[in-house]
């Protein structure tokens, strides 16, 4: 009797729910026209084309043949099979987990100090720091620096310092190419996430501060940690979500310095394993799996950090 | 110590973490207090920091404010209904605060007359505390490390343009100067002979580029406006759910969704043509996610106001709304610019007619060793776009960052 009441009043309030929701939307009917062409073409080219991806995931797809539907064969051959892949795997986290992080901190510290400045030296700072990113093609000149012969302006410096006697192939050895890469990445990583941080900075009322130096915060550490982190919290997620983009993502990096493919695949990463099956050799079911899996653990570290951020300055 | 000296004012202090008291503020020469209302121990003292008589104390222009000037021309304002603050004239932005910084010499002066005194100006401080919790060494310290990391970002910008205008024997010299002795033009002139060279000439791809950026950047603006607009400012059953599903796909950008891009835009027809470049850009969700948070910012009021007199949703939009958010615009354009700029677009667009210069430097600059020099000038050449609109227009896109938080 008491369960059937309470089961009767909560399909009530659902009904309730669903009608008032019902009202809601038909007053706003202008809204959903406002809406709509922006919401068609971010379906056709943003979810559908993620949706397309699950699905294909499934299949066996050439683009000649009509897609064969295959059960997780693609994601058992990649995990079982593909030795490529699994060092693909390796590489692009060896080079996320420094990049993203190392990236975000340095981006946000920067940040930080640049929010220091006087005003005038604020501009030509944020300038300096956020032109590697914003720049696309600048990090090309990397090949030029790191350039294997005598001209390559690193190995001369280091022969001329007595360091090494001959130059070496910092792009083309599997010893130095990963490290290369991670200090290009991070080279670059001062991006939207930067600059959001460095609104951020400016957007926190001053007296706040004032505040908190009456009571009883006495260092910029203090500082930091009680005032400054936890009014920062949307812009530090917005830099997170911005930073994981860019660090599972690295791949014109790798490939326009050191080759596509790769010297032993040293460099090889998740996305241009991708590229690889999906552009090469037009084994599309294949390279959906792959980006599937990419889709995974980007959401799911995207999870963590926002988890990770609802426990900053508490 | 007189009573006169002394200022009380009632008022509600408001910590940090957002709990109200009511009561009464009072200060004196030495320090001030809070009694909580009721209360007859104060609920919190402070001492000031300086041991100095007090000078003046006067009220402020709001009856909650009390505004303390010291001997050594340290003040303090007590602003009661907005939180305790205290604020110093060493802090820079003294200007925009309650007081200015011309009424304790006007008050001084007063004093003065009234009493047939000279009166000595107190000296500037030689080093001025602009923020409390602040040490000079740590300054330094990060001063320095700032500076370092400085050049160390610019410094391959530095060697890029050095490269790009060095002459032939200077390119391959041992050791390669960071920048030439014998700075040359020749690189440029000779990217321009090389691309003059190419089967199409090199204003069809300076149109190709110019008619994708305006075209996409125009429409982008134009579509995720309106739906900003309403996701912004309306309260409709998937509004919320249709914003977090974007603020999502901020992730899935570019390379991950390719293939099936592809094979999207040949089911469409519009592989190879500039609409495969321009149809997405419209739905960049970068934009959107900017352009909605800004738009939080913007009053309701002035919404409804224009609803209440008859205007329609559009009219809103286009009449009141976007005016009022030119910084965010300016923003979405730059982003749209940039990335329509930087995408070279190898997959989805074939025909050499159609590409855009971005490709077609491109090519050059993976033309190897014998092209060094002109390399590099192609690619000061597409860098060199993106830095400058930056430099233009940073200070619009730092106002609109600073609404760009997700909040969860």
């Amino acid at each position: 009797m008491q369960s059937q009441s309470f089961a009767n009043r909560y399909l009530t309030m659902r009904r309730e729910k669903i009608a008032h929701g019902w009202t809601l939307a038909k007053r706003n009917r202008g809204c959903y026209l406002f809406l709509a062409p922006y919401a068609i073409l971010f379906f056709m080219f943003f979810i559908l084309p993620i949706g397309t991806s699950i699905c294909l995931s499934f299949t066996y797809y050439n683009m000649l043949e009509p897609p064969r539907f295959i059960g997780f064969q693609n994601y058992i051959n990649l995990v079982l099979q593909d030795e490529v892949f699994l060092t693909a795997i390796k590489n692009t986290f060896v080079a996320a987990v420094i990049v993203g992080p190392v990236g975000y901190i340095l981006s946000f510290l920067f940040a930080w100090f640049i929010n220091e400045l006087p005003k005038w030296l604020r501009a030509v700072a944020v300038i300096i720091f956020y032109a590697p990113s914003i720049g696309g093609a600048a990090f090309q000149v990397f090949a030029i620096i790191f350039r294997g012969d005598n001209y390559g302006w690193f190995n001369s410096i280091l022969m001329e310092l007595g360091i090494i006697s001959e130059p070496y192939l910092w792009l083309t050895d599997p010893r130095y190419m990963m490290t290369i890469v991670i200090i290009v990445s991070l080279w670059m990583s001062m991006g939207t996430g930067f600059l959001s941080f460095v609104a951020g900075f400016q957007g926190i009322d001053r007296s706040m501060y004032e505040a908190g130096y009456v009571d009883g915060v006495r260092n910029r550490w203090q500082e930091l940690y009680h005032i400054t982190l936890p009014s920062m919290k949307p812009m530090l997620l917005f830099g997170a979500v911005m930073s994981i983009t860019s660090s599972f993502n690295i791949s014109d990096v790798p490939r326009a310095l050191c080759g596509y493919p790769s010297t032993d695949y040293a460099v090889r990463t998740v996305v241009t394993h991708l590229f690889d099956y999906g552009f090469s050799r037009f084994e599309m079911g294949y390279a959906s799996a792959i980006a599937t899996i990419l889709f995974l653990i980007m959401i799911l570290s995207k999870k963590a950090i926002a988890a990770l951020l609802g426990r900053v300055g508490t | 110590m007189s009573e006169i000296n002394t200022v009380r004012s009632k008022g509600t202090l408001q910590l940090i973490n957002g709990k109200k008291f009511k009561g009464e503020l009072v200060a004196n020469e030495t320090g001030a207090a809070f009694y909580a209302k009721g209360q007859k121990e104060p609920m919190a003292e402070w001492h000031y920091a300086r041991m100095n008589r007090m000078d003046n104390i006067r009220r402020g222009g709001t009856s909650s404010q009390i505004t303390v000037i010291l001997k050594d021309d340290a003040r303090y304002v007590f602003d009661l209904n907005q939180g305790l603050k205290l604020y110093s004239h060493m802090d820079k932005n003294w200007a925009d605060k309650p007081v200015r910084a011309k009424t304790r010499g006007d008050i001084l002066h007063e004093q003065a007359e009234r009493l047939g005194q000279k009166i000595e100006v107190p000296k500037k401080h030689l080093i001025t505390r602009r923020h409390p919790n602040r040490s000079i060494g740590g300054d330094i310290v990060i001063y320095l490390l700032l500076l370092l990391v400085a050049v160390a970002m610019v410094f391959p910008l530095v060697y890029l343009v050095g490269s790009s205008l060095k002459p032939l024997d200077e390119l391959f010299r041992f050791p390669p100067p960071v920048w030439p002795s014998h700075p040359t033009m020749d690189n440029f002139a000779d990217l321009f002979v090389t691309m003059g060279q190419s089967w199409v000439p090199f204003s069809r791809y300076l149109v190709n580029t110019l008619f994708i950026t305006v075209v996409g950047t125009f429409g982008h603006l134009v579509v995720a406006g309106m739906a900003a607009f309403v996701l912004a400012k309306y309260e409709f059953p998937g509004g919320r759910m249709f914003f977090g599903v974007v603020t999502t796909c901020l992730m899935f950008s570019g390379y991950v969704t390719g293939i099936p891009n592809y094979l999207i835009m040949s089911k469409l027809g519009i592989v190879d043509t500039y609409w495969a470049l321009i149809l997405p850009a419209f739905a960049a969700p970068i934009g959107l996610f900017l352009m909605k948070q800004f738009m939080e910012g913007l009053p309701t009021a002035l919404i409804e106001a224009a609803t209440i007199d008859g205007a329609s949703r559009f009219r809103v939009f286009w009449s009141i709304v976007m005016p009022n958010v030119k910084p965010a615009w300016l923003t979405m354009i730059i982003f749209s610019v940039q990335a329509l700029w930087n995408n070279n677009a190898a997959t989805i667009i074939y025909s050499e007619a159609k590409k855009t210069l971005v490709y077609a430097l491109g090519q050059i600059l993976a033309g190897g060793v014998a092209r060094t020099g002109q390399s590099a000038a192609a690619n000061v050449i597409i860098v060199a776009v993106p830095i400058l609109i930056f430099v233009f227009s940073q200070s619009r896109i730092l106002e609109t960052m600073a609404s760009s938080g997700i909040k969860d």
